[in-house]
């Protein structure tokens, strides 16, 4: 592991160094080459896990969720170009240099095989998000936001500390390859039953459950371009994969535990997407649709069954791409019309063409289009919740159909009728944020092809 | 091995090339609509071998190419089944596609992308075939999704109306909850049956089959329009006029009959779902029939026309005759996609006049659009010995001769009555009489891309019915007697609306309403459905996101229970016991006070 460790250190010293002209060429092509070793993992030839060291480890759960944070740090760098454009040298190096040490921590906590290093570290991502959500986002209300994003996130953490500590005493160690051959069925009782909410609720905090997302709208909405792509992308992912690897602990309190949850996850998936209907603000539209994609994860983490499982990684990779592509050209129209504001950007498909096929593609992948891998988990997940109870089907229904409209409408909105008069003279769109797009989409189609890489450990 | 799968293999992949070659600089090129017509009637005439090996010694076959991926016990593969109901609709449609892609080259000729509505028809095309071709379900969903996309991009091609884009998010909204429908068949059928291949749905028994195949129901009526989910195929008519002519008339929306169709071995013992399908069909039928009766507008005629055949398609699976329905919804192409050119040919003549009030007196003008318009409407209503009779006849005899719901069957033969009236009305109107256009138009009909286009689906209406139904060995018993008035049936309900339409059109052609009766509002009003439901629906759904889900639950319970209220406990508190208050005054005076005094006390102590 520590081959892509260390050459993510090393990118710090190499944006330090760099020439004012080059820090963003050399991050992003440094970037892209680390995210190229990271793909050797994705190949997993033994049943169990690549063992790098007593610390280090990487199955396929964690290996596509490994080369998808490693493939968004040169894109974050690439959406970001424009918006600190006008920010002195410094400042850009050390914005720099905090997405860097942010892929840092993330990639150690994929792949770290003690659960208190994993506890560590899951806590250490959120201080560069801090700072990228409070220094570099536009609008006073970044502040709250911070505020929110850090209170919801450690409150939720916290609990898990102390259940981690109690774990470690009894079972004498927390390793995850050895602690999932010594644990023994948890007794039903109260302190068991807190025991469970203590190491869920601070996944289901990040992912975020409904109720507890408050903090994810308003982090988005005010983070800056790169601090909303990663959020989406791989931060919410965290709570998925905390939940994946710590439920094996759990059992069998999860079958019963898993109720009140499921019912919150399925009430509330119907309700934010039908938020998103409503929505005239376009980044917290798209941040209502992660929470209403992230609500599936959590229904599949929680069923427990194979396809469940499967359904829930694929569902994580898929959503982790689409989203960050539309947080990208979100931004791109913020950068020429300078508000998220839907009705302001109306008609862009006559303007910017190429964008609108962007548009299209990522609305297309956004709604779950056949044969992508965003359908793969959706329907993955459909099944085994429709195998779990029969009527389920019914809410899953209404949900797919709503995020089907709100993808759509934004997509109507932003792109089609008659453009306004006030876009008439913004600027065309650049190679970068066409690459940009194609950089999201690639993976997405390419793995189409061939889902079984991020279909995880159970495929 | 025989050239069966690779003719039909090579039919697909030419249409494939257009597809690849947009992205070479041939796109730029203005030739690149002919490309795409001549790939399709190539891959026409390709397929046109294995149908007719197919014909002459009813072979049937599977291919499986390519591996995807195994999910446990669940292997999914690029598959492709090529039995009777493919392999009869795939020339049908690549026929149909054929010359409808002639007609636009003429109808969108001064569009400026015509390139890109080229590629958009020939990508519908391909995922139509997708759908009709596909061995498993997971493929026949990847082209059932493929042509609602693809519908939805085609109907909002004209991007800057307002319309278009409502009625194109109307067709997806609707064509989504069929989905739903469709998934909860995929979910049931993996659980159950543990597989999506057809062959091996179809050999495992299972005591009930309701749910899954009420889905199927369920996806058949979105994608079909049948009632309830019938709306967005009349809004569907703001797209341009070839799209109405191969999406909304002969290819996309038999889809979901066509679905029922590859499901009949589920269907054929399952009385339930099959009264079902009747009255749903039974319903539709009559619904849109009435609907059409007092509609101005000659595409939306057509659209609803189109609505009430389906309806009657879902009352022939519903009476156990899929055969049937097959064969009407291959005679129904081509005399519906050629209606739709005329009328296309109208408006466009009549420069986008779309009212059939405001034409008439189109015989003289535009001999030849007549000409195919008379046919395709007389075909439609089942004129003996034109390509409708082969199908419409029999699927009324065999109502008639069958053990049915009496109610639905009364209800189709009122529809099949109401067929002829609609078309007697649209030839009156807009054919026969006075002009009653602008006498400045120059009306030119005479261009080989539109003569050549509706001559070749003219023929097909006048012999395609005889030549699909005569070269197909039946597989159902069709009904070999029956009493003399039952056999005339179909023939005198069509007479009669005929005789009754033209006789009323006659009458009350110079006569002008006082007030419109509450029949009239009915049907013009489309029975009211979308009134309520586009506006009651939308509106409480909407009301309920923003009162509740947003405002009430996100903005004030979810902030209020966590944040706000900690933040508003820890200041209480904080100030509760904090025993500094900053009450600067009081401490001020208390310190005066204190000083006052001690300095008296002190004075006086002195």
């Amino acid at each position: 592991m520590l081959k892509i460790i260390i050459p993510t250190i090393m990118l710090i010293p190499l944006t330090w160094m760099s020439k004012p002209n080059m820090i963003w060429i050399n991050t992003t092509t440094y970037g892209l080459l680390i995210s190229l070793i990271s793909l050797f993992y994705l190949n997993q030839p033994n049943d169990n896990t690549l063992n790098s060291s007593l610390m280090f480890f990487s199955d396929s759960l964690s290996a596509p969720l490994l080369a998808l944070t490693t493939w968004l740090l040169p894109l974050m760098l690439m959406a970001s170009q424009h918006h600190l454009s006008k920010e002195p040298l410094t400042r850009k190096k050390l914005y720099i240099s905090m997405l860097i040490l942010l892929q840092l921590f993330l990639i150690m906590t994929f792949t770290a095989s003690e659960l208190i290093f994993f506890y560590i570290l899951f806590e250490a991502t959120l201080i560069p998000t801090l700072i990228i959500i409070t220094r570099w986002g536009n609008q006073t209300e970044r502040l709250n936001a911070g505020l929110y994003f850090l209170f919801y996130t450690l409150m939720g953490s916290l609990p898990l500390l102390v259940a981690l500590l109690y774990i470690h005493n009894f079972m004498g160690s927390l390793n995850f390859l050895m602690i999932q051959y010594w644990i023994q069925p948890l007794p039903n009782s109260w302190s068991n039953i807190f025991l469970w909410l203590a190491c869920m609720m601070a996944f289901m905090v990040k992912m975020p459950l409904y109720g507890l997302h408050l903090w994810l709208p308003k982090a988005h909405v005010e983070a800056p371009i790169a601090g909303s792509m990663v959020l989406a992308a791989v931060l919410l992912k965290l709570g998925g994969y905390g939940m994946m690897r710590i439920t094996t602990l759990l059992n069998p309190l999860t079958n019963f535990m898993a109720y009140p949850f499921m019912m919150l996850s399925l009430w509330g998936m119907i309700m934010t997407s039908s938020i998103c209907l409503r929505q005239t603000d376009l980044k917290s539209l798209i941040a209502y649709s992660s929470v209403s994609h992230m609500a599936l994860v959590i229904v599949a983490v929680l069923i427990q069954t194979p396809w469940s499982y499967m359904g829930a990684t694929a569902l994580m990779i898929a959503h982790g791409l689409t989203s960050s592509m539309l947080f990208c050209l979100a931004n791109s129209n913020y950068e020429r019309i300078h508000s998220r504001t839907m009705v302001l950007a109306r008609g862009l498909q006559t303007l910017l063409p190429l964008m609108a096929a962007w548009w299209l593609l990522a609305s297309l992948t956004n709604l779950a289009l056949p044969p992508t891998i965003n359908l793969i988990g959706e329907l993955f997940v459909v099944m085994s919740s429709f195998s779990w109870s029969n009527t389920t089907i019914i809410l899953m229904g209404i949900n797919i159909i709503i995020t089907a409209l709100y993808s759509l409408y934004m997509l109507i909105t932003t792109q089609r009728g008659k453009y306004s008069h006030h876009i008439k003279n913004i600027k065309p769109s650049f190679t970068r944020e066409n690459a940009l797009m194609t950089l999201h989409l690639l993976p997405l189609l390419l793995l189409s092809l061939n889902p079984k890489i991020i279909l995880g450990p159970i495929y | 091995m025989n050239m069966f799968s690779s003719c039909m293999i090579t039919a697909l992949v030419i249409l494939t090339l257009p597809i690849i070659m947009s992205s070479t600089k041939l796109y730029k090129n203005k030739l690149y609509p002919y490309y795409v017509k001549t790939a399709t009637s190539y891959a026409f005439m390709i397929s046109m071998i294995p149908t007719m090996m197919f014909i002459y010694s009813g072979q049937e076959m599977i291919i499986s190419n390519w591996h995807w991926m195994t999910i446990q016990t669940t292997k999914l593969s690029m598959s492709f089944k090529l039995d009777y109901f493919s392999m009869i609709f795939v020339p049908v449609a690549l026929f149909v596609t054929w010359s409808i892609m002639e007609f636009s080259m003429w109808y969108m000729h001064s569009d400026p992308y015509i390139n890109r509505f080229f590629k958009y028809l020939l990508l519908f095309l391909i995922t139509m075939m997708v759908l009709v071709t596909a061995n498993n379900m997971f493929q026949l969903f990847i082209g059932w999704e493929g042509v609602g996309i693809m519908s939805f991009l085609l109907i909002g091609w004209w991007y800057g109306r307002t319309d278009a884009n409502t009625a194109a998010l109307q067709a997806v909204l609707y064509n989504r909850i069929g989905d739903v429908g469709f998934i909860m068949a995929m979910a049931w059928f993996q659980l159950n049956l543990n597989t999506w291949d057809l062959q091996q749905i179809f050999i495992t028994t299972n005591d009930n089959f309701n749910l899954p195949l009420l889905g199927l129901l369920l996806a058949a009526t979105g994608k079909s329009a049948q009632f309830g989910l019938h709306p967005w195929l009349p809004s569907a008519m703001e797209g341009p006029t070839p799209v109405s002519a191969l999406l909304h008339s002969s290819t996309m929306v038999v889809a979901g009959v066509f679905l029922l169709i590859r499901f009949h071995p589920l269907m054929e013992h399952n009385q339930t779902i099959q009264t079902l399908t009747l009255c749903l069909g039974a319903i539709t039928t009559l619904l849109t029939a009435i609907c059409a009766l007092t509609q101005n507008d000659i595409k939306k005629i057509v659209a609803f026309s189109t609505s009430s055949q389906l309806g009657l398609m879902m009352v022939t699976i519903g009476i156990n005759q899929p055969y049937l329905a097959f064969l009407h919804i291959c005679t129904h192409a081509f005399f519906k996609a050629m209606l739709f050119m005329c009328s296309g040919s109208i408006i466009h003549s009549l420069n986008d006049e779309q009212d059939i009030r405001k034409m008439g007196g189109l015989f003289k003008v535009l001999p030849f659009t007549t000409t195919s318009l008379i046919i395709g409407s007389l075909a439609l209503t089942g004129m003996p010995f034109l390509t409708g009779f082969y199908s419409k006849d029999l699927i009324i005899e065999s109502a008639n001769t069958s053990n049915t719901n009496a109610w639905a069957l009364l209800i189709t033969l009122v529809a099949t009555s109401l067929t002829a009236a609609y078309s007697t009305r649209i030839m009156f109107f807009a054919l026969l009489g006075q002009p009653r256009f602008s006498p400045m138009i120059l009306i030119n009909e005479n261009n080989p891309l539109l003569i050549n286009s509706i001559k070749r689906l003219l023929i097909g209406s006048v012999f395609a019915g005889y030549i699909i139904s005569h070269s197909i060995t039946p597989t159902t018993i069709p009904q070999m007697t029956m009493p003399h008035y039952l056999k005339m049936t179909a023939l005198a309900v069509t007479i009669l609306g005929f005789i009754l339409a033209l006789e009323l059109n006659l009458t009350t052609q110079g006569l002008k309403f006082n007030y419109p009766s509450n029949y009239f509002k009915f049907s013009s009003l489309l029975g009211y459905y979308p009134t309520i439901m586009h506006r009651l629906t939308p509106k409480t759904s909407l009301t309920i996101s923003q009162k509740s889900a947003s405002m009430l639950l996100d903005s004030i319970w979810l902030e209020n229970i966590l944040p706000k209220s900690i933040s508003y406990f820890q200041m209480k508190s904080s100030t509760l016991i904090s025993n500094q208050k900053g009450l600067i005054k009081l401490y001020f005076l208390s310190f005066m006070l204190t000083m006052i005094l001690s300095l008296l006390i002190l004075n006086y102590h002195g």
